[in-house]
């Protein structure tokens, strides 16, 4: 290959190295190209790009790889079949908890499954290489698109109205042919022609340049930009505190604290709404089918005493709303959505009575959350002070009385009584309000003696409050996910832009009475066709769409 | 009271026979150009038109089916695999119509109406029942995805029509050397797997019109976490005749076929599950259906079917079926991205709290997104066109096939309530 090439055309013009059509006139400036009479490649009007340098550097060598559109392709075609491998088994994260990944993919899928795991393949989507993989994509998007709009947009705005006679009719779309009277007043009746079509028209002399929809060629950059963007914005979830991931557990009435945030949230109740029977079709009435799950939720936000374990945060009430299934809560980035809900029957409140045997009078009631219980209440003349409290009861080991989970599914509390008639210390007592657990564990055996001088008890399913339901809330902060539409919207204005329009340009002049019109444009040649045929058509000269069409001359 | 179900479901049957006439006239347009008496060229129109406007009375009727089941459910029926591919076959139409309008190609129905009718029929294989829908499917957002989604997909399908025409156009049945004879195998292959979709669909209605059933009872016993032992009886039944009964089952009841009372073989034991048994025992009726049909195809012809099409195409430019066929394509792209990704991702976004979540549906529409870019990349930027171009538009259908369907049936994900029975 010459390192010295000679980029001067002969109509004076010096072009840069890698230049394959003469900048100014069009002119192939390949002697090779210029010998033949093959249709010219009109991509970015034949300019050099940065990627065409004949010393390339490292960092040219980089720039080089990544803005091939071969090597483009070769990226998507890795990352569609990278993506597709990822889809033979279920991913780690379809499941909500999975202790023991390699077991269940062995157990579940076998040898093949016990492969898939020790690949990696079913954690695809965060695997490094997949990661790279898009960032590599991300790179050549950036890298292509500057290598190419930028000589496309010099040549562009730079054009030349006369072109070589080789430019014109080596273009996809050729006329040539005589014309009758004056050169000059035929070419000033063609560009009106051309204008009421809605074409932008410069003439010099007998030479026209007739251009339409030019910023359809804006449209592939647009959208990659877009694409950068979007795929930026993913990104911005490694910012700390632009993404949150977190599970709400709520009773009804229940009011917990989301995680990592200073907002609490209360359920109101969770309720599910069934499908009456005129909504449904015949074959189902009398059906139970769910049409929607609802969590009346109020939102808090914690204002003082946040951090401070021995006293009640301070809360101040700052949104409430239905949470249903597609109408998530939604509140400064923060949204929280209908996720899941379990069936568990759970007590939320009790109003026992305290019974002193010895002379069969009752005390109270007095109201005991199973969640954050205070420290002491007062029935008649004994008080009862909370020595422990277990949300689920249990027996370790060796028997000693542990709390399986936080959950009230088996709650028990252990109180100590004083008041007059008994010891200084006071009487322990331990409490099931569950009769079930009372049953099970053995309530009287193990209050022994306490068990001959008081019961506490409820006296009426009145003073009974439970909770049917768990409903799990999903609680998601992205403070991408503008920016993500924001991509998504340019993205669409580039494909819209660049499909959907297409950009046209008719070139000719005439040489001794002989007419020489070519046209290109970047995609849609049927259309162009058919316009350079209907725009002669309207100035006498009558010839069929598809005859002019270059290509097929050759064939 | 207007029983609008039951008008809707005698429109299926209504649109379904007229596009099968709407077939014939287009097959005759095709096949008659040859007759020696007459004009090619008039030929081809007159039978083109008369197609034409059965397709046009056929999609009425089809329309008719999408509205009045709209209203006798009470929510676009777009919300099952039933329904799905019933909307995606009016949107195929849809774009059949676009294209032939725009480029005015006679014949280019000959191929786009035998899709729709493969489709409508395929539809019919799932249960038609109307559904109440799931919480999470109560949603605008998911009838924009699904309507933009079908429609763009509808596009690529129209696309492929075109690129079919173009590869049996293209390919030369004379050559013997060896690209000839790969050419030549290739475009066959093609026909074989069409002929074995028609295959399954024979298979499915046959049996399905006598009654046939088989039962099969599985047990498994799993082990949880807390260590407690979980007998579960899963109960399937057949409406092939059963080739291939469910790993480990025992038979509950069967009805003879010729003289086959008892299954001939097991299901190996990978394929999980007493589904995976009856699919797989249904992938096999297709393949020996199927076979059998192109069999009986070849008898009648005595060629191959590649070559027996090829001559009547002859009259049809090559470069317009290049160009219609990436038109079509290029025209469904945007469509696609908006319905498949775009929307898919703001109803995610607001249905399940994410807007990607690497569901196996998902990943698959991505798929099939940058499928198709890579495709017009290869076509805009690095000049792949005619046989080249069109072999990637075919491949490009099958990657939306099995996005749309195989997804469903063969892998589970947050889509599979989509309703495979």
């Amino acid at each position: 290959m010459a390192l010295i090439q000679n980029t001067k055309c002969e109509c004076g013009h010096q072009n840069p190295p890698g230049t394959v059509l003469c900048e100014a006139c069009g002119k192939p400036l390949d002697e090779e190209l210029a010998a033949s009479d093959s249709v010219l490649e009109m991509r970015y009007d034949g300019m050099a790009r940065r990627s065409q340098k004949s010393r390339p550097n490292p960092i040219d060598r980089v720039w080089n790889f990544f803005s091939s559109v071969k090597v483009a392709v070769w990226l998507i075609i890795t990352t569609l079949v990278a993506a597709s491998l990822g889809t033979i088994f279920p991913q780690e994260s379809a499941f909500v908890n999975l202790t023991d990944p390699a077991g269940y993919y062995r157990e579940t899928y076998g040898t093949a499954g016990a492969i898939y795991y020790a690949l990696g393949l079913s954690r695809t989507y965060e695997s490094w290489w997949f990661i790279t993989l898009l960032v590599m994509i991300g790179a050549s998007l950036v890298i292509c698109s500057l290598d190419r709009v930028l000589p496309l947009y010099r040549a562009l705005t730079r054009q030349q109205v006369r072109k070589h006679l080789q430019f014109i009719t080596r273009q996809q779309v050729v006329y040539v042919g005589p014309i009758e009277g004056d050169p000059g007043a035929w070419t000033v009746k063609f560009a009106e022609i051309l204008r009421r079509r809605r074409f932008k028209v410069r003439t010099d002399g007998t030479a026209l340049l007739a251009e339409k929809n030019r910023f359809s060629r804006w449209g592939p950059y647009v959208l990659h930009i877009g694409l950068i963007v979007f795929l930026l914005a993913v990104l911005s979830r490694g910012i700390p505190g632009w993404y949150m991931d977190e599970y709400v557990g709520l009773d009804d009435g229940e009011l917990e604290q989301i995680p990592q945030t200073k907002y609490f949230v209360k359920s109101l109740g969770f309720s599910i709404e069934l499908y009456s029977d005129e909504e449904m079709p015949e074959h189902l009435k009398g059906e139970l089918r769910p049409k929607q799950f609802i969590t009346k939720a109020v939102l808090y936000e914690c204002v003082a005493w946040c951090d401070d374990v021995t006293r009640q945060p301070e809360l101040r009430e700052v949104a409430s709303h239905d949470i249903r299934v597609n109408s998530p809560l939604s509140y400064r980035g923060l949204r929280l959505y209908q996720y899941d809900f379990a069936e568990s029957p759970r007590l939320i409140s009790v109003r026992p009575v305290l019974v002193d045997k010895r002379t069969g009078e009752s005390y109270g009631p007095f109201e005991l959350p199973m969640r954050h219980p205070p420290l002491t209440y007062s029935a008649g003349p004994f008080t009862l002070e909370l020595r422990d409290s277990f949300p689920e009861f249990g027996l370790d080991e060796n028997g000693e009385p542990v709390t399986l989970s936080r959950e009230p599914n088996a709650p028990a509390f252990v109180f100590v009584i004083k008041g007059p008639g008994l010891p200084e210390e006071g009487v322990p007592y331990l409490y099931f309000p569950r009769e079930a657990d009372r049953q099970r564990f053995g309530q009287d055996r193990i209050n022994g003696e306490a068990a001959e001088l008081f019961e506490i008890r409820v006296q009426s399913m009145e003073d009974v409050e439970f909770s049917t339901y768990t409903s799990y809330l999903n609680v998601r902060v992205d403070r991408g996910m503008p920016y993500v539409w924001t991509g998504a919207a340019i993205c669409m204005i580039g494909l819209l832009m660049g499909i959907y329009w297409n950009h046209r340009r008719i070139w000719l002049r005439i040489d001794d009475g002989v007419l020489s019109l070519g046209a290109h444009t970047n995609k849609n040649t049927f259309g162009l066709r058919a316009e350079v045929a209907a725009a002669l058509a309207k100035a006498g000269i009558v010839v069929e769409a598809k005859s002019l069409d270059n290509r097929r001359k050759e064939t | 009271m207007i029983d609008w179900l039951q008008i809707s479901s005698n429109a299926v049957i209504v649109a379904f026979l007229l596009y099968c006439l709407s077939f014939i006239a287009y097959a005759v347009a095709v096949a008659g150009s040859r007759f020696s008496n007459r004009e090619p060229e008039t030929h081809r129109k007159k039978w083109g038109n008369v197609g034409l406007w059965l397709a046009a009375l056929g999609w009425t009727a089809h329309l008719v089916y999408f509205f009045a089941r709209w209203a006798g459910a009470g929510h676009p029926p777009v919300s099952n695999l039933y329904e799905f591919l019933m909307a995606l076959s009016v949107a195929v139409m849809l774009a059949f119509f676009v294209i032939r309008f725009a480029y005015r190609h006679p014949l280019l129905g000959a191929f786009a109406l035998p899709l729709t009718i493969i489709m409508v029929a395929y539809a019919s294989v799932f249960p038609s029942e109307v559904q109440p829908l799931v919480p999470a499917l109560s949603s605008i957002w998911l009838r924009l995805h699904v309507t933009l989604a079908v429609l763009g997909e509808a596009f690529f399908a129209v696309g492929f029509t075109a690129a079919l025409i173009l590869i049996l156009r293209f390919t030369d049945f004379s050559r013997t050397d060896k690209a000839g004879r790969r050419a030549r195998f290739w475009a066959e292959f093609t026909l074989v797997v069409i002929v074995i979709v028609v295959g399954f669909l024979v298979a499915v209605f046959g049996f399905r019109a006598a009654g046939y059933q088989a039962e099969f009872r599985q047990e498994t016993v799993t082990v949880d976490q807390r260590g407690n032992v979980i007998e579960q009886e899963n109960r399937v039944v057949y409406g092939l005749p059963p080739i291939f009964k469910p790993y480990n089952s025992e038979t509950v009841s069967m009805d003879p076929f010729l003289g086959m009372t008892e299954p001939l073989f097991e299901t190996p034991s990978w394929m999980n599950g007493v589904n995976a048994g009856r699919k797989w025992n249904t992938v096999v009726w297709s393949v020996i259906v199927g076979l059998l049909l192109y069999g009986l195809l070849r008898l009648l012809v005595r060629k191959p079917l590649g070559k027996a099409i090829h001559p009547y195409l002859e009259g049809i430019d090559p470069d317009d079926l290049d160009e219609i066929s990436y038109r079509a394509i290029a025209i469904g792209f945007p469509i696609f991205t908006l319905g498949a990704l775009i929307f898919a991702m703001i109803w995610a976004q607001i249905a399940w709290s994410r807007f990607w979540g690497w569901d196996p549906k998902e990943v698959w529409a991505l798929i099939t997104w940058l499928y198709y870019s890579a495709y017009l990349h290869l076509r805009l930027s690095r000049g792949w066109q005619g046989i080249r171009s069109a072999w990637l538009a075919a491949i490009g259908f099958l990657v939306v096939m099995f996005t749309l369907i195989g997804v469903n049936l063969l892998i589970a994900g947050l889509h599979s309530y989509a309703g495979v029975s």
